[in-house]
C-alpha cells in the first residue's frame, strides 16, 4: 500500500494510476497492449514535467502570423506565454476524463450538465469577493454553487412528483439564470467590464494563469490518488449500489465525494472550457473510452488519454485562430475522438460490425458455392474431381456469370482453382475440407432435427440451410455423439465423415464407393 | 461599488406602464410569448420525461441558425426556420443513432450530440462574425432589450410591432392551435405509446411532429432569451404548475399565468437590477417555482400527519383492505 | 434482554416491521423469527412486499417502525454475515467489468476501504466461479452472457461473501429449467453447510418441491412455517386473496395431489 503510494507521488499523474490499476487488474492475465498502458501516460508525464517550470507572458504578446510558424510555437514553448495554456488545458483534461468515466457508466452525464451550469452564480460570488479573477475565490464559490445545485436536484425529487430529467433542467437553468444577472451586473460596474468575467462562459485558455495552473494540478493530482486508492469503492458502488451496502460500503459517503470530486474537476475546468461546454469534456471521452474496452480500470485511463488530447487540441486551435473560444474547440477535439471510436472501434464500432457483417455474408455465399461443387461431384458419385461452371450454374439455377463469379471468390479464397480455359472448377483439399463440413454440418443438423425434434423431413432442409454456417466444431462433435455417428442423413443421402475430410479431394475410384459408409 | 442600485418606484415600477410602455410593452409582451409558448410545449416534455431532449434541442439549433445564416446570407425569418428544424431533427436522429447503434446509453447520447453541435455553432459564429450577426453573449442570454428596436411589421398600412415580437406571437398562436387539434393524440402517446398504437395513433409522428414544434418554438425565442434561458422557460412554467395541479388543462392555465407573472415581474426585477431580463424573467420564474413547491410541501406534510393517524390506528390490516 | 445473552441467536429476528414506498405501505406489522440451517421460499402475489422485505431486513430501506436483529445484532453491525443476490435487472449489464471482477466484488465487503483483494480473494473467487460452473467465462464482459449465466454470476458473488444468512431475489426468474435444477441443488448445498437462505420465489407449484420452509406474504405474513403444514388450500387462498387465476389451479393440484 504505501510503496504503492510513495511510488505514485514519485511519479505523479497518470504513470502512477497506471502502476496501482495495473497492479489491481493483473489477475486479468491479459498483457495485450500493456505497453501503450505503459507508454500513453509515461509520455504525457514527461510532456508536461518538461513544460512546468514557466514563466507567464501575455499570448496577445504574440506576434507570430504564419501557420507553421504558430505550431512549432506553441509545441516547443519557446514562448513561455503558451505553456500556461496548454498546462492547464491538458490537466483539465486528465481530471475531466477520469471523473467523466465514472460519470458515464453511472449514467449520470445529464447530472454533470446540470452541475456545469449550476456553478455560474458561484462564480459570479467569487468574483464579488474581492473583484478580480482570485482562482481560489472563484474555486470556493463555484464549488459551493454546484454543490447547491445538487443538493437541490436532490431535494426536488425527493419531495415533489416531478422525475430526474425535469429537476435537473430546472436546476440547470435557474441557477444559470441567477448566475446570467449576477454576471451582467458586475459587467456594469468599472471594474467588472475589464475582468474578463465573460471569457468564464466559452472559456479562453490564455487566460488560464499561474495560480489556476496550481490549483488545476492540485485538483488533478487529488482525483488521481483518491481514484487509485479507493477505485474498489468507486467500482463497486457503481455497479451495484445496493449490493455494495449490503457489503458495508458507505455507499452515500462515496457518493457524495466522487460528486465533491466532480465538482472540483468541473470548476477548474472553467477557466479554459468555459460553464457552457465544460459538461462534454466530462461526457465525450468517458463516452469514448467506453466504446473502446470493457474493464474499467483501462476505460479511465482511455478517458484521461482522451481528455489530455482533447484539452492540447483545443488550446492549440484556439490559439491559431485569432479569439477563437477555447471551449467549443476542446469539444470538437473530444467529437472527433468520439466519432472514430464510434465508427472504428475493434469490438462496437459501427464500421466494423458492417464489416464484419459483410465479410460474414461473402463466407455463407462462398460456403453454398462449395456446397453446390459438392452437390454436383456427388451426382456423379465422385468419380470426377472436375467440375464445370456450366454444370454449377445448372445445378444452382443460376446464369453462367454468377457461376464464374462466385468461382472466382473461391479462387480468391484459395478454395478452388480453375482450369486454364477457365471452365473448370478444382476444389483445392481446403475447399474440398470445407465443402465436406458444410455438407456434414446440413445433414447431421437435418437428422438432429427429425430424430430428435420430431420435426418432418421434408421440413427440415430450410432451418438446416442457415444452421450449416454456424455450427461450430464442438456442437458438430456433440451431435455426432448424440446421433451415434450415423452415415446416412434423413433423405438418404450419405454424411461426410473425417475421413472424406482428410481425404483432400472429390475423386473416389469405384470401389471406394463401395466401401463408403464404412470406416476406412 | 454599488451592485444593487438604489430602488426607485418611478423607473422600476411607473415607467414600464406609462412613458416607457411603448418599448417596455413589446419587451413584457414578448417575454409574455416566449414563456407561453416555451411553456406549453414544455408541458409534454416534461409528461414524456424528455426535459433534456428539450435543452439538447435548444443548444443544437445554434449551428442550423448559423448555417442558415451563412448560406443564405440573410437573417431572414425562413432561414431561420429551415436551420433551425433541420437542426433539431438531425440532433433527433444523431441521439438515437447513437443510442442505438453503439451501447452508449441515452444520457450520454444526448450529451454527446448537443455539445457538439454546440460547440460547432460556437465556432461557426466566431468564424464569420461579420455574416452571422450572432455574438455570443446574444447565444448566452439572449437580447431582448433589443426588441423593441427592430423594425416593424407593416400590415395594410399599419405597424403591427417588431418583427421578433409579430413572429413570436404567430408561433405562439399555432402552438395553441396545434395543441387543441392534437391534443387527445398528444395526452395518449404521451400517456401509453403502447395504448396509442393499439388505437391507430402514430406514436413516431407524433414524437417527431412535437420535435419540430419544439424547435420552431426554440429558434423563435432564440434571439431574445438565448440558447440556455430557453430551457427555464420549457420546463419551470410546467414544473411549477404540475405542482399545484394534476390535471392537464388546468396545468395549461398556470402556465400560461406562470409565463404572465414572470414576463412582467421579470422586466421590474431587471429594470431594478440593471442586469439581463430575460435571466431577470427566469429569476422570477424561479421564485414561482420555489413557491408553489413549498406550498406543494406544507399540502404535503399535513397528507403525511394524516397517514401518520391513520396508521397508528388498531389494526392498519383492515384499513388496508 | 434474554437476546443479547442468547448463545445461539436466530440468524434473522424481524419484529413489528412497517415499510412504506412513495408513502404508500408496503409491509405492515411484520413479525418473523428465521431457525438456521434452513432454505426458505417468500412466496406471495405481485406487490405484495417480498422484494421489500429482503430490502429492509438488510437495511436498504428506510423502516417506519419496527426492528430487525440479524444474529442477535442490529443489521449494520452484522452486514458481514449477511450475502445478496439481487434481481438480475438490478444492475446495468453493458457495466465495463469482467465476471472475475463481479465475483471478486463478494470479497470486498471483508476487505475494508482502501484494501486491494489478495491472492487468497482471488483464489476464492475462482473458486465460487468453478462452483457455478463459470470459470472458463471469467475474462469476459458481463453482457456477454446468458440470462442463467450472469444470475450464476451473482451467485458466485454471493458465495464469494461467504455469508451465513443469504437473501436471494428472484434467483430463478428468467432462468432455464437445467440452471435452475443447479441452483437448486447448490442452495441445498449451502443449506447442509449450515446457512440460512431466505429466497423470493414467483412460482408456486414449484415452491413447494424447492423449500424446507415458506412464508407467505400479501403485504403482512399470512403464513410461516415447514411447506408440508403451510402449503395448504386455505393458507394460499388467503395468501393470493382470491385475485390470481392462478389459485384455482394450484388449488386444483393441491387437492388431485397425495399430502405430502
Amino acid at each position: 500500500m504505501y510503496e504503492r503510494v510513495s511510488k505514485l507521488l514519485e511519479l505523479g499523474g497518470p504513470a502512477g494510476i497506471h502502476l496501482s490499476v495495473h497492479g489491481t487488474m493483473s489477475f486479468c492475465r491479459q498483457n495485450r497492449g500493456w505497453t501503450w498502458r505503459r507508454i500513453l501516460p509515461l509520455t504525457a508525464i514527461l510532456y508536461l514535467l518538461s513544460v512546468f517550470p514557466a514563466e507567464a507572458a501575455r499570448i496577445g504578446d504574440l506576434s507570430e502570423t504564419s501557420f507553421w510558424g504558430q505550431a512549432t510555437r506553441f509545441f516547443t514553448f519557446q514562448d513561455p506565454a503558451v505553456r500556461y495554456a496548454l498546462l492547464g488545458s491538458m490537466l483539465l483534461g486528465i481530471s475531466c476524463g477520469l471523473l467523466g468515466g465514472f460519470i458515464v457508466v453511472r449514467k449520470m452525464a445529464l447530472f454533470g450538465d446540470a452541475l456545469s451550469h449550476a456553478v455560474l452564480p458561484g462564480v459570479a460570488f467569487g468574483f464579488l469577493w474581492n473583484m478580480s479573477k482570485d482562482p481560489v475565490a472563484i474555486f470556493v464559490g463555484a464549488t459551493v454553487a454546484g454543490l447547491l445545485g445538487t443538493g437541490a436536484v436532490h431535494l426536488i425529487r425527493s419531495t415533489t412528483r416531478l422525475k430526474e430529467d425535469t429537476a435537473l433542467g430546472l436546476v440547470l437553468a435557474s441557477f444559470f439564470a441567477v448566475g446570467i444577472c449576477l454576471v451582467t451586473m458586475i459587467q456594469r460596474l468599472p471594474a467588472g467590464n475589464k475582468s474578463g468575467i465573460d471569457k468564464f462562459m466559452f472559456g479562453q485558455a490564455a487566460a488560464i494563469g499561474s495560480g489556476d495552473v496550481k490549483l488545476m494540478a492540485v485538483v488533478t493530482a487529488l482525483a488521481l490518488v483518491v481514484i487509485v486508492l479507493f477505485y474498489k469503492e468507486f467500482l463497486v458502488t457503481s455497479f451495484d449500489p445496493q449490493f455494495a451496502r449490503v457489503s458495508g460500503f458507505p455507499v452515500q459517503v462515496i457518493h457524495y465525494s466522487l460528486m465533491l470530486l466532480l465538482a472540483f474537476a468541473v470548476v477548474t475546468a472553467l477557466q479554459a472550457v468555459g460553464v457552457v461546454l465544460v459538461s462534454a469534456m466530462l461526457i465525450i471521452p468517458a463516452a469514448a473510452a467506453y466504446l473502446l474496452t470493457d474493464r474499467m480500470d483501462r476505460m479511465l485511463m482511455l478517458s484521461a488519454a482522451f481528455g489530455l488530447f482533447a484539452g492540447a487540441v483545443g488550446s492549440f486551435f484556439s490559439f491559431l485562430g485569432n479569439n477563437l473560444p477555447t471551449g467549443p474547440c476542446m469539444v470538437l477535439g473530444a467529437t472527433f475522438v468520439f466519432l472514430g471510436a464510434f465508427l472504428f472501434g475493434p469490438q462496437h464500432g459501427v464500421a466494423c460490425r458492417w464489416w464484419k457483417q459483410r465479410s460474414r455474408s461473402g463466407r455463407v455465399r462462398r460456403e453454398n458455392t462449395l456446397k453446390a461443387v459438392f452437390h454436383v461431384m456427388e451426382q456423379r458419385e465422385f468419380t470426377d474431381e472436375k467440375v464445370s461452371l456450366l454444370e454449377l450454374a445448372e445445378h444452382r439455377r443460376e446464369t453462367l456469370e454468377e457461376a464464374t463469379e462466385q468461382c472466382a471468390a473461391l479462387v480468391a479464397n484459395g478454395l478452388a482453382t480453375l482450369s486454364e480455359p477457365g471452365e473448370l472448377v478444382f476444389l483445392t483439399p481446403e475447399g474440398w475440407a470445407r465443402a465436406c463440413e458444410i455438407v456434414r454440418n446440413h445433414r447431421l443438423w437435418e437428422l438432429y432435427l427429425t430424430n430428435e425434434a420430431n420435426i418432418a423431413a421434408d421440413h427440415v432442409h430450410e432451418d438446416a440451410e442457415k444452421i450449416e454456417h454456424v455450427l461450430g466444431e464442438e456442437v458438430v462433435r456433440q451431435l455426432e455423439r448424440r446421433l451415434e455417428f450415423a452415415r446416412k442423413d434423413p433423405h438418404g443421402k450419405a454424411i461426410p465423415g473425417l475421413a472424406d475430410i482428410s481425404r483432400g479431394t472429390g475423386f473416389h475410384t469405384r470401389e471406394d464407393l463401395v466401401g463408403y459408409g464404412k470406416p476406412l | 461599488m454599488n451592485l444593487i442600485p438604489e430602488f426607485d418606484f418611478q423607473t422600476v415600477f411607473a415607467g414600464p406602464w406609462t412613458e416607457d410602455f411603448s418599448s417596455y410593452g413589446w419587451i413584457m409582451l414578448m417575454g409574455f410569448l416566449v414563456a407561453t409558448a416555451c411553456g406549453l410545449v414544455g408541458n409534454y416534455l416534461i409528461l414524456r420525461r424528455m426535459a433534456l431532449v428539450g435543452d439538447a434541442i435548444s443548444h443544437s439549433v445554434l449551428p442550423g441558425i448559423a448555417v442558415a445564416f451563412i448560406v443564405s446570407n440573410s437573417r431572414g425569418s425562413v432561414a431561420m426556420f429551415v436551420g433551425a428544424l433541420v437542426a433539431g431533427i438531425v440532433t433527433t436522429i444523431i441521439i438515437e443513432t447513437i443510442h442505438k447503434r453503439s451501447r452508449v446509453k441515452q444520457d450520454a447520447a444526448i450529451g454527446i450530440a448537443f455539445t457538439s453541435l454546440f460547440a460547432l455553432g460556437v465556432i461557426l459564429i466566431s468564424l464569420y462574425a461579420d455574416k452571422v450577426d450572432l455574438d455570443q453573449e446574444c447565444v448566452l442570454y439572449g437580447e431582448i432589450a433589443f426588441v423593441p428596436l427592430q423594425e416593424s411589421v407593416k400590415f395594410a398600412g399599419h405597424e403591427i410591432g417588431p418583427v421578433p415580437v409579430v413572429r413570436m406571437g404567430v408561433v405562439a398562436l399555432v402552438v395553441v392551435a396545434l395543441l387543441i387539434v392534437f391534443y387527445k393524440e398528444l395526452l395518449v402517446t404521451s400517456f401509453d405509446a403502447g395504448l396509442a398504437f393499439s388505437l391507430g395513433i402514430n406514436a413516431t409522428a407524433v414524437h417527431y411532429g412535437l420535435m419540430s414544434m419544439l424547435s420552431v418554438v426554440v429558434v423563435s425565442a432564440f434571439e431574445s432569451v438565448g440558447a440556455i434561458l430557453v430551457i427555464a422557460m420549457l420546463i419551470l412554467p410546467g414544473a411549477t404548475a404540475s405542482l399545484l395541479s394534476q390535471r392537464l388543462p388546468a396545468i395549461h392555465l398556470l402556465t400560461v399565468l406562470h409565463g404572465a407573472l414572470s414576463a412582467v415581474l421579470g422586466t421590474h426585477l431587471g429594470l431594478w437590477l440593471e442586469c439581463s431580463i430575460a435571466g431577470a424573467m427566469v429569476v422570477v420564474g424561479t421564485g414561482w417555482f420555489v413557491l408553489a413547491w413549498w406550498v406543494h410541501l406544507l399540502c404535503n406534510a399535513s397528507w403525511f400527519r394524516r397517514a401518520r393517524q391513520i396508521r397508528s390506528e388498531p389494526d392498519p390490516a383492515h384499513a388496508l383492505s | 434482554m434474554s437476546d443479547t445473552s442468547d448463545p445461539n441467536p436466530p440468524p434473522l429476528e424481524i419484529h413489528d416491521l412497517t415499510v412504506s414506498y412513495h408513502k404508500k405501505p408496503v409491509l405492515w406489522g411484520v413479525d418473523l423469527e428465521v431457525p438456521a440451517g434452513k432454505l426458505i421460499g417468500i412466496v406471495g402475489p405481485n406487490g405484495a412486499g417480498k422484494s421489500t422485505l429482503i430490502k429492509a431486513a438488510m437495511g436498504l430501506m428506510p423502516l417506519n417502525s419496527g426492528w430487525v436483529k440479524v444474529f442477535g445484532e442490529p443489521v449494520k453491525k452484522n452486514l458481514r454475515r449477511v450475502g445478496y443476490v439481487p434481481q438480475r435487472e438490478s444492475v446495468d449489464w453493458d457495466f465495463p467489468v469482467s465476471v472475475m471482477d463481479v465475483v471478486l466484488m463478494g470479497r470486498y465487503g471483508r476487505l475494508g476501504l482502501m484494501r486491494r483483494p489478495t491472492r487468497e480473494d482471488k483464489d476464492k473467487a475462482r473458486e465460487c466461479l468453478e462452483k457455478v460452473k463459470l470459470l472458463p467465462y471469467a475474462n469476459r464482459q458481463i453482457s456477454n452472457l446468458s440470462g442463467g449465466q450472469q444470475q450464476r454470476v451473482f451467485l458466485a458473488r454471493a458465495l464469494a461473501q461467504e455469508s451465513d444468512l443469504y437473501f436471494m431475489d428472484e434467483p430463478f426468474a428468467g432462468v432455464d429449467a437445467a440452471t435452475e435444477a443447479s441452483i437448486i441443488e447448490l442452495l441445498h448445498e449451502l443449506k447442509e453447510m449450515g446457512k440460512t437462505l431466505m429466497v423470493v420465489h414467483h412460482d408456486l407449484p414449484t415452491a413447494r418441491s424447492y423449500f424446507d420452509m415458506l412464508l407467505m406474504l400479501n403485504m403482512r405474513v399470512v403464513a410461516f412455517g415447514e411447506t408440508s403444514k403451510v402449503f395448504t388450500n386455505e393458507l394460499l387462498q388467503k395468501t393470493y386473496g382470491g385475485r390470481l387465476t392462478i389459485l384455482s389451479e394450484v388449488a386444483d393440484a393441491v387437492r388431485q395431489a397425495p399430502s405430502v
